[in-house]
């Protein structure tokens, strides 16, 4: 019985995409229309894609930019958002920044940025820089400010200095908000990744994605969308691993149940 | 040095011979007024005076509310006092340290630690070598009846466990001052019960200062050498009570003994009449 659930838990994403491809192969199948193929004729244009050299390289470029920004924005952000929870000056000072830029789609800087830094990877790796620095410095700051004062308190008691309460109290009592941040801050990766590459047609897996439109290839156009969204898939599913590793301690032991008849 | 018993209750204080009864801890005029959301001034401890002998047993006593917590805060150095000021050694404290280790009232364990990194955290921060802080703690954790929930996190132990795992933390980096807020609030009467012996026990050994803040007269007439009972007129002394009886103490010989008797009934008289004047004002 239980492994039977247990079965169904890890399967359920798989169903849930066969199912998705059916309804989209039904669809198009109905609809009949040009610019809409079906699912299987996308699937079959991938091999043609990941097969072409260039194809594969400008993914990985993608691929790269989005790692360095997202790297680079989390290692910035969440000492910066657990300073601004556990200092009131800090968070004074950030916090009408942050208030300003935090509505602003980071894409519509792209015109200003390229004006200023062109259109490489500079400008790309930037504007997915800001696109995930936000949700990880809030979750960072509201982690670092819901943390217990008296386990501060027990650890300035055993001889902690600040830095070291910060690191070593502050960081791991907030980690489960902070990697909330870091999940949503993931996602938007590569939202920002593949509008950078909208805007700033040169190279990635966004590019190939538009050439393909401009030229009339909506199977290839559907194939891309669908890496795309693997790639995505895949990215939280292995971050959603090492999450639950690291957070085991934190995780409710009961489901809230619905009632107690 | 001879310290002479006093001959009216006839019994023999055993002190350490080189270091004469002084006071380690001195709270002098200390005042406690905090801001409230509402933008009012509510005074906590106000106009507190109070000397902690070294090596004594010292229990606060009061209705809710009253400020116990806060006076163990002012002396962990967690909060400034407002005004007075308080020294250990004749120092002045201006924040936390080692030499004083509280046990709160909530427990603040670490919850990403299991129980046995919770008790080694202090140690290991003191620089004590893992394996013998490892050995010390599993010691520890064993006197405090956890022997097998060496691997549980926080969230997978009862209220009571909790509370026995914060006792041990602190005491496994040997402060020299212990500031225990309701530690045993939490247990059952059994455990309760257990946990003072083992506590008296580890007092009569090490001989730690220890501020000690409960809700049981009986509890603190059964621990300690003082009481200081609190009122809530705002958050004053209203009296320092000796408590006269044998060391070591047993349970089962004190609960027939006429004088401790006395003292928990005469104080809980005094507590009953702390507590409406408290709820009147
Ligand atoms: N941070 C704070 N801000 C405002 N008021 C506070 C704060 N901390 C404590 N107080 C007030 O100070 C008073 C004393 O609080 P304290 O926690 O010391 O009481 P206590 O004697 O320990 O009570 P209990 O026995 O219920 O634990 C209370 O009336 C409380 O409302
Ligand atoms: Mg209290």
């Amino acid at each position: 019985m239980t492994s039977l659930a247990a079965l169904g838990k890890r399967a359920a994403p798989v169903f849930a995409c066969i199912g998705l491809l059916a309804a989209w192969q039904v669809a198009s199948l109905a609809l009949k229309n040009d610019s809409f193929p079906t699912a299987i004729e996308a699937i079959r244009a991938i091999p043609d894609i990941l097969g072409d050299k260039e194809a594969l390289n400008n993914i990985l470029a993608s691929l790269r930019r989005m790692a360095v920004g997202f790297g680079i924005a989390v290692s910035v952000s969440i000492p910066l958002g657990l300073l601004m929870g556990r200092s009131r000056a800090v968070a004074a000072f950030f916090n009408p920044l942050l208030m300003v830029i935090y509505p602003v789609p980071k894409a519509a800087l792209m015109p200003i940025i390229m004006l200023w830094l062109g259109v490489g990877d500079i400008t790309k790796t930037l504007v997915i820089f800001l696109g995930v620095s936000l949700p990880v410095i809030y979750h960072s700051f509201e982690g670092a400010k819901a943390v217990e004062e008296k386990m501060l308190w027990s650890g300035a008691a055993m001889g902690l200095s600040p830095a070291q309460r910060l690191v070593r109290i502050v960081l791991p009592a907030a980690l489960p908000e902070i990697l909330t941040g870091c999940r949503t801050g993931l996602v938007l990766a590569l939202i920002t990744m593949i509008t950078s590459e909208m805007i700033a047609r040169q190279s990635g897996a966004g590019n190939i994605l538009f050439n393909a439109l401009d030229m009339g290839q909506y199977d290839t156009v559907f194939a891309m969308i669908i890496i795309v969204g693997a790639m995505g898939i895949c990215l939280d599913a292995m971050f959603e691993r090492v999450r639950a590793r690291l957070v085991r301690w934190s995780e409710p032991q009961f489901d809230m149940p619905l009632s107690f008849s | 040095m001879k310290v002479v018993p006093s001959r009216s209750s006839g019994w023999v204080r055993p002190v350490t011979p080189q270091k004469p009864a002084s006071a380690i801890i001195e709270i002098e005029s200390v005042s406690q007024v905090f801001q409230t959301s509402a933008r009012k001034d509510h005074v906590a401890l106000s106009d507190i005076s109070l000397a902690i002998e070294e090596g004594a047993f010292v229990s606060i006593l009061g209705p809710s509310g009253c400020g116990k917590s806060t006076l163990l805060y002012v002396v962990g150095g967690f909060v400034s006092p407002t005004s007075g000021s308080a020294k250990i050694r004749g120092r002045t404290i201006t924040g936390p340290g080692p030499d004083r280790g509280p046990v709160f009232q909530e427990f603040a364990l670490f919850p990403w630690k299991t129980v046995l990194g919770n008790v080694m955290y202090g140690p290991r921060q003191q620089g004590v070598r893992t394996t013998e802080a490892e050995a010390q703690s599993r010691a520890l954790i064993e006197m405090v009846g956890l022997k097998g929930y060496e691997d549980f996190y926080p969230k997978e132990l009862s209220g009571g466990m909790k509370q026995r795992v914060a006792l041990a933390r602190t005491l496994a980096y040997h402060p020299e001052v212990l500031l225990m807020d309701e530690p045993f609030g939490a247990l059952d009467a059994h455990t309760r019960t257990r946990l003072q012996n083992d506590l008296l026990n580890i007092w009569e050994r090490d001989r730690k200062t220890v501020l000690f803040v409960t809700h049981s007269v009986d509890e603190a007439v059964f621990l300690s050498d003082k009481v200081v009972m609190m009122s809530k007129s705002p958050g004053r002394i209203r009296e320092v009570i000796d408590i006269d009886l044998p060391r070591p103490r047993r349970r089962s010989e004190l609960l027939l003994d006429p004088r401790y008797q006395k003292y928990v009934v005469d104080i809980e008289r005094m507590f009953d009449e702390v507590d409406e004047t408290g709820s009147r004002s």
